[in-house]
Order: C-alpha cells, then structure tokens, then sequence
C-alpha cells in the first residue's frame, strides 16, 4: 500500500497475529477434545447411539421328584401396535378381527400416549389361538401391527400346587426400590411359595441386544452385527420332591373340603405332597385379568390364599397324647403296664373333665389305641409341666419347621413362662395342664409340624429338616441336590416302640380308625380332634405306613367336620395307598407286608 | 511439478488451492451429512451445482477489468440495501427470521449480497481522498454506511449476520488510518454493550472508564460528550435489541453459559457438536462412519454444524487440515492487502478477510463449545448456495486485485 498513513504495518501485524493466536486457541482446543478427552466424547458417542433391549430369561421349570413336569413355560402372544407406522382406519377392523369391545385398541393407546410415536405399545395379551391366527393372516395389509412373544408360567400338568409354587408378579416399587441393582420394573419375581425361596435359582440371568439407534430411537440395526448381545442364562430347573401322583390325588381329595394335608417320606424329610384347600389357580392369576382375580381371591371368606398346611393355628388335638406318654416312659414315671380306670371323664378339683366313653381299666397302648382321655388327664399331671414341655420341644413344636416356603407359623408350645405371661404369676394351677394333655387348651400346631412330629415317630426319632426341593438343574444340564440339615427328637427306641405299637392298634387293633385298615400292609396313626370355638370340630389324623419301614408320613386336617376317623383317616389312608400302590404289581403287593 | 511463475503472477494459488480444498472438504462433508436422510434429500446435488456455478462466476469475476468495482460499488450498495428492505416486506420467514426472497423459482438472501455491497461501497467511501477518516464527522458517515444494513438485518432478525457486518464495518474503518481516538470513539460502544450483558453494575463501572479514557484524551468537549452519549445509548440499545432476539435465540446465549443445564434444549446441539468432534479421536472414524453424523444427532448439520461431520469422520487431521487450509488463505490474503497498489483494492480485501474470519471465528467456535451456538455458515464449507456463491465471488474479487496488484487504481 502506498498511502503511509498511521502505522499500518502494525494493523497488518494486528489482524494478522489475532488470526494466528485464533489458530492456536482452536487447534489447542481441537486437541484437547479429540485426543485427551477422546475417550469421554468416544463413550458418550456410544451411549448415544447404542441401545441395550432386555432379554428376559426363561424361568427355571419345576420338575416332580420322578422328573415329571410340575410347572414349565409357555408362549403368550400380545399384540404390538407402532402408532408411527398405524393407520387408524383400522382399529375397527381389527377390533372385530380379534373380538375385543368396540373402543379397545383407543384406549389401550391413550394409556400410553405419552410415549414417541415409533416406540411400540402393548395392546392385549395373551391372545386366543384363532386371534393370533387372525393377525397372522391379516398384518401384511395392516402396516403397524405385529405380534410378540412372551414366556409364561405354564401350570397345564394336571396339578394346581398353589401353596407349594407359588405366585409371580411383577415386582412392585417396594420391592423394586430393595432389589434395584437386580432387577428392572416390569420384571416377575417370586411372591410366595417355591417361586419366591428360590427365586435365584429359578430367574436366570437376562440378556441383552445392543441396537443401533438414531436420535429419535428409530433402530437401525444390530450393534457390531449383534457379536456384543449377551444370550440370557435360563434359570436352572428345579426338581421337587414332591410326587405328582401323590400330590394329584391330594389335590381330588381335598376339593370341595376345607383342610390340610401334608406327606412327607420320613427317613429324607422329603415332602411328597402338600396341600392347603380352597386353593386357588395360579393360570388366573398371571394372566391379563389378574387385579380382578386377585382381589376375588384376597377377599374371599374361604381365604384360598392362606397356606392352611402351614400356617393353621389349631390345637393338635389327640395326636399330642403320644406326647405326653413319651414324657411319663422317658421321665420314668410309668411303664407301659401302668393303668388307670376310666369311668368317663376325671374330676379334677370343681371341673369335671370328659371322656369319650366310660373305657374301664387301661394301660398305656390301650389309653393310645382307645385315644382314653382320662388316662392322660391323670398322666400329666404326675409328669408336669416342665417334662411334657422339653418332651413336646424334641418334635419341634412350638416353633418353624424351616420348610423352604416362607409362608410358615410357629404354632404355641406353652410353658410356665407362657402361663406366667398370659394368666399371671400364680393364677394359674396344674388345671391348666389337663387339657394339653390331649392336645387341647392353649397348645397349637400346623399339619406342617404334625407331619414332621409323625415322621420323627415314624423313623425311630432321626428325620431330616421338610422341604420342598431336592435339587436343581445345573447349566451344564446335570442334577445338583439340595442338602438339608438332620432333626433329632433325642427319645429311647423303648419309647418309641411303645408308643408306636399303640399307633398300631390305632388302625389295626381295636383303635379309633380300624376303618382304614388295608390288608396289603400296616398302617400307623393318631385319630384327633381340634377344638373348634367358631363351628364344627376339625377332624386330624396323622399316620406313616408301613408300620415296619415307614415310607410316608401324613398328617391330615379337615376342617368343620367332627370326628378324625371318620373324615381325615380316610383320606390319610388314600394318600398312602395312592404312594405306596403306585407303579407296585399287584403280585408283589404280598412283599410290602 | 514445475511452477509456471508466469501464472502464479496472475494467479496465486496459494489463495486458490486452499479455497478448492475447502470446497471439496465441503462436498463430503455435506454428502456425509444428507445421503440416505429424507429431510435433506438431494443437497448434495443441489450443493454440487452451486458449486460449479460458483466457480463459473468466480472466473468471470477475476477476468473482469479493474475498475469494475469501484464503478459498481455504489449501485451494489444501493440495490443491496433496497433488497434489504424488500425482504422485511415480502421476504420468507425460516428459522424464525424473514431473510429469505423468492425470485423466481430460486431463493436466496439478501443478506448475503448486502455484504458485497458493504464491503465494496465502505473500501470506495473510505478510500476517497475527500473523506478523512480522523474527521469526526466522516467518521460518523462511514459508520452509517454499516449502520444502515446493520439495523435491516436485525429487524429480520438476524442476529448472527448483524454481527458479521458490525465486525466488518469496525475492522474496514480501523485499516482505514484511524488514529486511537477515532478507534476508542468507535469500540468503545462495544465495550458497553458488551458490559451491559454482565448487569447494571459492570454497566455503570465501564462508563466510569469509559469516561476516564475520553477525558485523558483531552479533546473537543463536545466531541467527547457526544462519544459518552453513544456510549451509555449503545448498551439501553443492546438491551432492546436483545428482547428483539426470538426466544430460542436468547435461550442460545443462555445456554451458552451452561449447556449441560438444557441438555435436550438449546444446549443439545452444542453438547452432541462436541460429542461428534471428540469422539473422532486422531484419525476419525471414516467418512460416512460417524455415527453421531450418520444417526442423525444434530439438527441440519450440513448447515451450520458442518465442521462436525469432518470433526468425527475426519478426526484430529482432518480438522486440523481445515484450520490450516483456513490460515493460509487468511495469510496470503493479508499478504495481498499489503502488496497492492491502491488503498481501495487493500480496503475490500481487508472486508473479505473480516467477513470470513467472523464466520470462521463464530462457526468453529460453537462447534468447539467456546462461542455461543450463533447461526452462521462455516464459508466454503456448509450447505447453502447464497453464501457459497458470495464467498467464492468475493475470492475471486481478491485474486481480481490480485492480477492487478501493479496498477493503482
């Protein structure tokens, strides 16, 4: 430039020197952003354009102790509905398509119209057979609309078990906020029964499809060609030990009772069948319709929810009299020749307590097989409390079982203590120990315990802890069992062979049950009956078989019948033909006698 | 390769070979951004074809003779300020400012002609021996002279281009041979207007100064008031002006402050900008590769956010490559302000490199996440055939003066 006008070099230099410090600044920046902090913007890249889509796992099936299937899965069809895609000149069609109420597919969409129009809506579940035919068929005209498959419980095999399986749900916010690390909303989880105690074992380990998504979440493909996915680990299988027959026929036996039954193989401590009746049908309630079921069902005056087999709160009735003969020939106090007269009843101070009937002159065995009460009124009171307490405490009443539900009841062994608490200190007298010593008064138990005290008498004092299942299914599909620990009830195999022997004759002497004697072997049991201040009495049994090698243990209650021989032996003694007939050639039944 | 010295004395290929390279830089990286996207369907062709009009006037205006511009500097002018003024009134309204004017079966904006006129009428008015610009008052007209579009285009609103004429306006009179005084009386509005952002108080403390400075320079009372007036106008001015910004545009300096504070606002696209950018690491992830790019991320990319796309496809050396590409032509166009003959031919090559180093200064700058998300076109390089065509007309303007650099005009 010619014109010399003022400095002009310098505003060259300026201009010039801004652009090159400009230079700087942005490739100082570029620098830092793309190879310092590269690794941030990389994954936040990633994050954004990489979407993770759960798979869920199968869920473990159950299998019987004979590998037979208890509860499997099964597909559910829903129909999906991307509004983006949808014309909805169509909801009519498909609305008389697939037999929904005129209105249906609308509201099912503004239920979640909150929600980007691409991103897919659930409309119905499980859908009938000819409706998933009908979309089949038809979703090639109608664009939008398409079909998903879900896995369900699938409880079709014959058995209902809902006290033993227990129910899945959705996890609610209660538990989701406990187990947030574990598990999603949306995701089932275990409520009650098997489901819940093992729900580790059964609900396997998700998967997940990484997705290549665009900024409105549109996919575009499989991330990497899908090398990254995770599969899902199905849940490992779980056998039982129950037995599917036995369990079958428990279930026809009990339905239009209301009671309980529990069947347990002593020497394992194995639970062949449980059954708490009303039950209810686990398929209802994980299907669409479940609010309405459920609150039908938790409503319900028959409480088909309540685990009866468990959790009852009834007093053992007569059952405990072989308690009490325990703690008088464990505690030295009689022997089995020891008798007393029954005229009907025993006065005791200025209440007379009754008999059944005037049963005369009557040793230990007898007052058993005869289920005389006044013996044992007499009895108890020479063995006292405290000695019929720790006898009482040998067969775990009083407190859980540790069944592998949690869904279980203590019952109430009381003691000096408990009397202390509940009548006063000194208010109350040995009066109070009359009734307990047949199994009434303030004394409860479940079927449960009485099933587990059955097997404990059944196999000479030595069980294992009751549980439901034996063991699971690995993932390299080989079968890993479930150990559980010993129970002791610490009495002489002289007792037990006394007391044992009245059982005997309880069915196959002159006892209270001889209508359940079977000739192909020898059944054991205890009649009884629990006092019931709201109705009719409820009727118990308890019984193992084969007297010589005991394989079942039964305990048996059915409620608001009356007398134990009449409505719960019977049933008892199905049970244990139902397990010990099963599969046995009728020309080895000879053998098991 | 051997070098004709012959025509690189009428040609320097050191202004136009980094112009190439910006434009094909450009083309992949538009073709990156649209291909497959049916919201921009076409853009690339559409781009393709702007591109060698471009270049057809971009030869057409270097063979042209000498005297061309500063005979045509004031019609242009006049005519870009008409235009201005028509589109207000029959313009079409896009990303809420009315800029863009339908002629025909083509549109284009006014805006961008309007900078040809500035440029070329500000260098003939500045560089005529009548006008000294140490004299108050002609320093006032040539002001007006920015002031006039200046105004047209905040009315449409425009923001962004308001900028760029302010910039070009202010550097184009200090190359002019203002002396300090001139040069405070015209920056420091800015500096109060700048101030003003920060609060009353910062407001009230850079008058202070402000005033302090015009005293110590000791000159015309009057003068010196007037200056003072300006001033404390200037930044009441902004504040208006600044309520005249449609929401989203205000929201966008908000955000600026803090984008993480929106993120799926005004923030988003400066938040995903940088995403892109640093996640392409050294050498990119390859072209059509991107995924922030190819999955559609940010928001008509192939515009303003074009550096994105050669940011992460391209990596570190692609985007250095640009800035260099960038540099050399500032360069050499700072070399040619020198070396020519006449002060008419230094001023509006002075104007060019105003105008595309404040593109070049904002655009990069939001991409980067330093400058507030402002909509301008990176030069050479975003889809658009209006600002593609001026910028390579006004570079063939250069290199125009450029072949004439020996003859004083």
């Amino acid at each position: 430039m010619t014109d010399e006008y003022f400095g002009s070099y310098i505003r060259k230099d300026i201009i010039l020197y801004s652009l090159i410090v400009l230079f700087g600044l942005f490739t100082f920046r570029l620098f830092k952003m793309q190879i310092l902090d590269n690794p941030i913007y990389k994954e936040k890249s990633e994050e954004n354009s990489i979407k993770a889509v759960t798979v869920d796992a199968p869920r473990g099936v159950l299998y019987d102790r004979n590998f037979k299937y208890l509860v499997s899965n099964k597909p559910s069809y829903s129909l999906e509905l991307i509004p983006e895609n949808f014309s909805f000149a169509n909801i009519g069609f498909i609305e008389y398509g697939i037999s929904l109420d005129s209105g249906f597919v609308s509201n099912a969409l503004a239920n979640q119209k909150n929600i980007p129009a691409h991103i897919p809506r659930k409309i119905i579940e499980n859908l009938s057979t000819p409706s998933i035919a009908w979309i089949e068929e038809n979703k090639r005209n109608i664009p939008g609309i398409y079909l998903t498959v879900d896995l369900q419980r699938d409880y079709s095999f014959g058995i209902r078990g809902s006290h033993i399986f227990g129910y899945i749900k959705e996890i609610d916010s209660r538990r989701f906020k406990e187990m947030k690390d574990e598990y999603d909303l949306g995701d089932f989880i275990g409520y009650s029964g098997i489901e819940k105690t093992y729900e580790k074992y059964l609900r396997g380990e998700k998967g997940f499809e990484f997705f290549v998504v665009d900024a409105q979440q549109h996919k575009k493909g499989r991330y990497e060609n899908g090398t990254n996915d995770i599969k899902p680990v199905k849940g490992n299988d779980l056998v039982l030990t129950i037995d599917k027959e036995v369990q079958k026929k428990a279930e026809e036996l009990f339905r239009d009772k209301s009671g309980a039954l529990v069947a347990i193989e002593p020497s394992t401590g194995e639970v062949l069948a449980l059954v708490s009746a009303p039950d209810y049908d686990l398929g209802q309630l994980s299907s669409v319709t479940s609010n309405k079921v459920w609150n039908e069902l938790s409503t319900d005056g028959n409480k088909p929810l309540f685990n009866r087999a468990t959790m009852s709160s009834n007093p053992p009735g007569s059952p405990f009299k072989i308690i009490t003969a325990i703690a008088a020939l464990e505690e030295g106090i009689i022997d089995p020749s020891f008798t007393y007269v029954c005229q009907g009843g025993y006065q005791f101070g200025d209440r007379f307590f009754k008999c059944t009937h005037v049963h005369g002159k009557m040793n230990l065995i007898q007052a058993i097989e005869h289920s005389c009460n006044t013996y044992f009124y007499q009895l108890i009171l020479k063995i006292g409390l405290e000695k019929w307490v720790k006898v009482a405490k040998e067969f775990g009443f009083g407190e859980k079982t540790k069944i592998d539900i949690s869904e279980e009841s203590n019952g109430l062994l009381p003691d000096a203590d408990y009397f202390d608490r509940t009548y006063g200190k000194g208010k109350w007298t040995s009066g109070y120990l009359i009734s307990l010593a047949i199994g009434q008064g303030d004394i409860i138990s479940t079927p449960l315990q009485l099933a587990k005290y059955t097997c404990l008498l059944a196999n000479m004092g030595r069980s294992y802890q009751p549980h439901i299942v034996k063991g699971y299914i690995d993932h390299e599909n080989s079968y890993v069992p479930l150990s559980f620990p010993e129970i002791k009830a610490d009495i002489s195999e002289n007792t037990l062979k006394v007391v044992r022997e009245g059982m005997r004759r309880v069915v196959n002497g002159e006892g209270t049950a001889t209508n359940i004697k079977m000739k192909e072997f020898e059944i054991s049991g205890k009649t009884g009956t629990a006092q019931n201040p709201h109705g009719e009495d409820h009727a118990i049994f308890i019984a193992f078989a084969p007297y010589d090698n005991p394989k079942i243990a039964v305990s048996v209650i059915v409620e608001n019948v009356g007398f134990g021989s009449t409505h719960a032996a019977p049933v008892a003694k199905e049970i244990i033909k139902t397990y010990l007939l099963k599969n046995v050639p009728d020309e080895n039944l000879a053998s098991l006698k | 390769m051997k070098i004709n010295y012959n025509l690189q004395d009428k040609f320097d290929f050191s202004i136009f070979i980094p112009l190439l390279g910006l434009v094909l830089l450009g083309l992949l990286a538009v073709y990156s951004s649209t291909y497959e996207n049916s919201s921009a369907s076409n853009n690339f062709e559409r781009q393709f074809i702007f591109t060698v009009i471009s270049f057809v006037i971009f030869f057409v205006i270097y063979f042209l003779p000498s005297h061309t511009f500063r005979i045509t500097a004031t019609p242009i002018y006049i005519l870009s300020q008409i235009l201005l003024i028509a589109v207000l009134i029959i313009g079409r309204v896009t990303k809420g400012a009315k800029s863009w004017l339908d002629v025909g079966f083509v549109g284009f904006q006014p805006s961008e002609f309007a900078k040809v006129g500035l440029i070329l009428f500000l260098a003939y008015w500045l560089s005529h021996k009548k006008h000294d610009i140490n004299n108050f008052k002609e320093l006032l007209s040539a002001v007006g002279i920015g002031f006039i579009p200046i105004i047209l285009i905040i009315l449409e609103p425009d923001m962004g281009t308001a900028i760029v004429f302010v910039v070009i306006t202010l550097v184009m009179i200090f190359w002019s041979g203002i002396d300090l005084f001139g040069l405070f009386a015209v920056l420091s509005p800015g500096i109060a207007v700048f101030a003003s952002l920060f609060g009353i108080v910062y407001f009230m403390i850079t008058l202070f100064l402000i005033l302090l400075v015009l005293i110590s320079f000791r000159r015309d009372l009057f003068l010196s008031t007037t200056i003072f007036v300006v001033n404390i106008a200037a930044g009441f001015v902004f504040e208006i002006a600044y309520k005249f910004l449609r929401p989203h545009q205000q929201r966008r300096i908000e955000s600026f402050i803090d984008p993480y504070s929106d993120p799926l606002g005004s923030g988003y696209n400066a938040i995903q900008a940088k995403v892109a950018i640093g996640s392409g690491g050294l050498l990119g992830k390859g072209f059509l590769e991107g995924n922030q790019t190819q999955l559609r991320f940010i928001p008509e990319q192939w515009t303003d956010f074009i550096f994105c796309v050669i940011g992460e496809e391209f990596g570190f050396i692609g985007s250095l490559l640009v800035l260099i590409l960038f540099l050399i032509l500032f360069m050499r166009l700072i070399n040619l302000s020198q070396i020519t003959k006449d002060k008419f031919s230094s001023l509006i090559v002075v104007g060019i490199i105003s105008l595309i180093a404040t593109h070049f200064t904002i655009n990069i700058g939001m991409n980067l996440g330093i400058t507030p998300v402002i909509g301008l076109p990176l030069p050479f390089l975003s889809y658009g055939g209006s600002s593609l065509l001026v910028n390579i007309s006004l570079i063939a303007v250069a290199l125009n003066i450029y072949r004439n650099r020996k003859y004083s005009g």
